[in-house]
């Protein structure tokens, strides 16, 4: 196979992989665009096989046989992963992936400066850039991954004097990266530079709270691409620089569009997260003031009688695996004639988007799921919201109280319905460590307990009074 | 917020004017504005020409002030229906018992009301006018002077039928046969609309009469006929939504043409109004001597004038044998629904105005530009030209707009990360271009290129889809794959081979999972 024919294919699986990501803008040609990405993951590889089978270069056949299995098994693993996550559990797998390719890059470099190909400068600089991007990506996702499990905690680790430990492992890095160069027998220096990185990327997101873990995720995405950008530098190989840069160049902007439907700029939750802003929460009057508590047959009445309903979920919902009895509820009462609606904050949830795969798992039309632009100004026409197991993205204190670490973000405004059913399990604060002064509102009902059992029980309530 | 903040007082004091029997609160909007943390003073009586009794209002949470002079001294904000006037009993006008940089929500008539405006500017007052609110979608909650007409529309047609010795509706009666009454109606405003509305529910022929053409439609959806006119070259379609002046000719044309119509019918019922301007004397004498006796006209322009030429303002006079009603105060005789109604826009517009948990009038919100006719006693009025798009979002009217009453003014952007992006850049392609080899030239190239794509291609994807476009970038992201792969060649030890191998697995995994688990994802998604 002529190398030019080989360079042509690289193109058309670039086109595709730009096509694939076109596709995934749009509702209507999703499916089409991930279709597009298999194919041109397929060309890309096939060809790459294709070309090493023909090199000058002698590839034994034994070093094939090796990758194809390892190809086989990565597979096989990554097919059973993907059949067998549950959706709830969706923002944990991606994160993971990301991890992987930050450990691949790593590799590659690794490889890469063990052949002394990084004999000039620039490729060095290259190596070590793709090695420095990969590590960060790795712990920084391997942490992200534990925060979204709950193995770790979800509040920022705050070092004193954090941004100082950055800059110096930044440094630590570059001083290395001089010193060994593109030597091939800088190893410990190579693996000096791989374990700095690894624990600025470790610390960097232990840094970030996490009401900002789609955010987080995104911005790992980001990286993942920038290093398999990186590699292709070293190997000089365009489609992996493409594909690297579509990447990071798509996860960047998806950052920085979560970033503005939060009110902060990027830099805030890169370097700071929540743990930056001042805590002020010193309103001893206001801590103990009573809520109105209800119970599941007060909501089915509630519900039954209303004319038009907006269900708003969170993270609690998903935790819980509730998104099937509250579908149900909703469709019944769809089914008497009450306008229901789910309104869907952009950073609901642990991953950006994520109530809106739950709700498509539960099959939720999604032309009554809303996001928040569309649907803010109907709270004060609507008669009962359900809030479940959401609690900042519903928080009047981003818009009333200036003091509040959250405040100036966007919020949706169900406060101004009628009334507003909050299920929660207790009367802790939300994500981002703040208290919700929601939950004493006067036209706010709270209605404890674990969401799903809360959820299952509204069902058959609602069932029951319906017949 | 710990600093403790006295919460601001709205006041609400018995309308003066004779025989005003409207109020601006009644005790529900008390509620309501309790709820925006508001204080609320109520004027002993305020709400007993509406039917609303003191006792009502202090049970809902108001407090009962006895005389209008302490009411204004207290009060932050003073929420009235008509403007501010003289009281009558004693030498005192209302303006001037205002609070220094109180804030006035009442209807105001700012062209009519030169003299009251110079009044209120001596006391610094802040004055939001509700007969000044902009025709645009979003501000339709606050339309007082909508929520008014209909009702005058309405009530216009019961006091006409009261005036009329004879059914509106046609019946067969076994003493014969009773022809249904014709009714006609000029100007098809609200107003117009509302009594096309009530007429043609009682059984009367309904015709209306508008210099608009576009309100064919709106004429025709309630069963009303529409009196065609057509004049060369002019239409009478204003600004806004509104009627506009025309000139001498066309007025002539369409008396004529009104002086027929007349003729012909039993009630007229006149609601054309030009903003800012005496009403238009569309109905001459002529035209009244033209009608059968014991016709009826209820003028609903009286106020500003008449649309009859033989109008009295505030009197039920008959002429040629044809009643003319030119009573200025029908909302005010439904006075319990019109305060209910208004009260309901003034607590919107407070509501709207509170929104940030302070009173902040926003210059650059068309609405509340649009109404504002002082502020801190510098006349305001009248605005820039409103934006003729229903449903307009929020457009900055002026450029530089001054927030006042509250500091929420954006910081201005800060030069320097852009600066220090910029000298990152030179940083970055200074050395490229002065060692770079064309290969990691053409390199750089392709990849810059890419980021554009990247962010070209993502910039407008529905937020819904983040998840599935993340998992998908993964999977791509695992091209990552062919790295390993390109490993190989010329691999001189087995360290090399291995490590290749394993990135290769872990970056199969990714891109087996990533593709799979968004095809998952995308199967759910239905319409």
């Amino acid at each position: 196979m002529p190398q030019s024919l080989a360079t042509v294919t690289y193109i058309v699986a670039a086109m595709l992989f730009v096509a694939s990501l076109r596709g995934l803008s749009n509702q209507e040609t999703a499916r089409r665009g991930n279709f597009l990405g298999i194919v041109g993951m397929l060309l890309a590889v096939g060809v790459t096989l294709i070309a090493l089978l023909q090199s000058p270069v002698t590839v034994k056949l034994t070093h094939l046989g090796v990758l194809g299995a390892a190809t086989a098994v990565g597979c096989l693993i990554g097919s059973v992963l993907a059949a067998r996550v549950a959706m709830t559990s969706m923002p944990e797998l991606v994160a993971i992936l990301h991890s992987f390719v930050g450990a691949a890059a790593v590799l590659v470099g690794v490889g890469t400066a063990l052949e002394g190909r990084a004999h000039d400068v620039a490729h060095a600089i290259e190596t070590y850039i793709g090695i420095v991007v990969g590590a960060i990506t790795f712990t920084g996702s391997i942490v992200a991954f534990l925060k979204l499990r709950g193995t770790i905690g979800s509040r920022p680790l705050v070092i004193p004097g954090r941004h100082l430990i950055n800059i110096l492992l930044v440094s630590g890095c570059i001083a290395l990266a001089v010193l060994g160069g593109g030597r091939k027998e800088a190893v410990p220096h190579l693996l000096g530079v791989i374990g700095l990185a690894s624990v600025l990327g470790a610390h960097l997101v232990m840094a970030i709270g996490g009401g900002d873990m789609p955010v987080v995720v995104s911005l790992l995405n980001s990286y993942s691409g920038w290093a398999a950008s990186a590699a292709g530098f070293m190997l000089g190989s365009d489609l992996l620089v493409i594909v690297g840069a579509l990447v990071g160049s798509s996860g960047a902007i998806l950052s920085f569009i979560m970033c503005k439907a939060m009110n902060r700029s990027i830099w805030n939750v890169v370097f700071a997260g929540f743990g930056d802003t001042p805590k002020a929460k010193a309103k001893g009057d206001e801590e103990q003031r009573p809520v109105q508590q209800t119970n599941v047959e007060e909501t089915a009445d509630l519900l039954l009688h209303a004319k038009s309903v907006i269900v708003v979920p969170g993270y609690g919902m998903a935790v819980a695996q509730a998104q099937h009895p509250v579908k149900e509820i909703t469709s019944m009462l769809a089914g008497r004639g009450v306008q229901v609606r789910y309104a869907i904050h952009p950073v609901a949830g642990r991953l950006p988007g994520h109530m809106n795969v739950l709700l498509a798992e539960a099959d939720v039309p999604y032309d009554i799921v809303r996001e928040m632009e569309e649907i803010n100004e109907d709270f004060e026409k609507t008669d009962v919201v359900v809030v479940i197991g959401a609690n900042d993205i519903v928080n009047p204190s981003a818009l009333e109280d200036e003091s509040s670490p959250i405040w100036g973000m966007p919020v949706l405004e169900v406060w101004k319905a009628a009334k507003v059913v909050m299920l929660k399990r207790s009367m802790a604060a939300g994500y981002a460590g703040v208290e919700n002064p929601l939950c004493f509102r006067e036209n706010t009902l709270m209605l404890f307990g674990d969401a799903k059992q809360t959820v299952s029980k509204l069902l058959t309530a609602i069932a029951a009074k319906m017949t | 917020m710990t600093e403790t903040v006295t919460p601001l007082r709205v006041g609400v004091p018995r309308e003066v004017h004779q025989g005003e029997r409207r109020v601006a609160a009644t005790p529900s909007t008390v509620q309501r504005l309790r709820k925006l943390g508001l204080e609320v003073l109520i004027q002993s009586g305020a709400g007993e020409g509406a039917s609303f009794l003191d006792s009502a209002y202090a049970e809902a949470g108001a407090k009962i002030v006895q005389h209008a002079a302490e009411l204004y001294g207290m009060a932050d904000i003073i929420l009235k229906v008509r403007a501010p006037e003289k009281l009558s009993d004693v030498d005192v006008h209302e303006a001037d018992l205002l609070k220094e940089n109180a804030l006035l929500i009442s209807f105001v008539w700012p062209a009519q009301n030169k003299e009251l405006l110079e009044r209120l500017a001596n006391r610094k007052a802040n004055v939001l006018a509700m007969d000044a609110v902009p025709r645009i979608t979003r501000a339709q909650k606050l339309d007082a002077l909508s929520a008014m007409a209909n009702i005058a529309g309405y009530k216009a047609v019961i006091d006409g039928a009261s005036h009329f010795g004879r059914f509106l509706g046609g019946q067969m009666t076994a003493a014969g046969r009773v022809k249904p009454a014709q009714v006609l109606v000029v100007g098809a405003g609200v107003a117009g609309l509302a009594a096309i509305a009530a007429a043609r529910s009682l059984g009367a022929v309904v015709r209306a009469f508008d210099t608009r053409p576009v309100v064919r439609e709106q004429i025709e959806s309630l069963g009303g006929r529409f009196v065609e006119f057509k004049f060369e070259g002019e239409t009478g379609e204003g600004q806004g939504g509104y009627a506009k002046q025309v000139s001498d000719a066309y007025l002539l044309a369409e008396q004529t043409l009104l002086a027929q119509h007349c003729a012909e019918v039993d009630l007229v019922i006149t609601t054309a109004l030009i903003p800012g301007k005496p009403a238009p004397k569309l109905i001459t004498s002529g035209a009244v001597v033209g009608m059968t006796r014991g016709s009826v006209i209820v003028d609903l322009a009286a106020e500003q004038g008449g649309n009859c030429a033989l109008t009295e303002p505030d009197r039920i006079v008959e002429k040629y044998g044809v009643t003319i009603v030119g009573l200025t105060d029908l909302t005010s005789r439904m006075a319990p629904l019109a305060s209910e109604l208004y009260a309901a826009t003034v607590t919107t517009l407070l509501t709207d105005l509170m929104k940030t948990g302070k009173l902040f009038i926003d210059e650059r919100d068309e609405v509340h530009r649009g109404m504002q006719i002082l502020c801190d006693g510098d006349l305001r009025w009248p605005p820039p030209k409103p934006q003729v798009r229903s449903g307009a979002p929020r457009q900055p009217a002026e450029a530089a707009a001054k927030p006042h009453h509250d500091k929420h003014a954006p910081k201005p952007v800060s030069p320097w990360p852009r600066r220090i992006g910029l000298l990152l850049a030179l940083a970055v392609l200074l050395p490229l271009g002065m060692w770079g080899s064309p290969e990691l030239l053409q390199r750089v190239t392709v990849f810059l290129l890419a980021c554009i794509v990247g962010i070209y291609v993502i910039w407008n994807v529905a937020p819904a889809l983040h998840t599935p476009l993340m998992s998908v970038t993964n999977a791509i992201s695992g091209i990552i794959l062919l790295g390993g792969l390109l490993l190989v060649p010329g691999a001189s030890s087995s360290i090399t081979l291995t490590v290749a191998a394993v990135a290769v697995l872990i970056a199969a995994i990714n891109v087996a999972g990533g593709f799979l688990v968004t095809q998952r994802m995308l199967k759910m998604f239905h319409k």
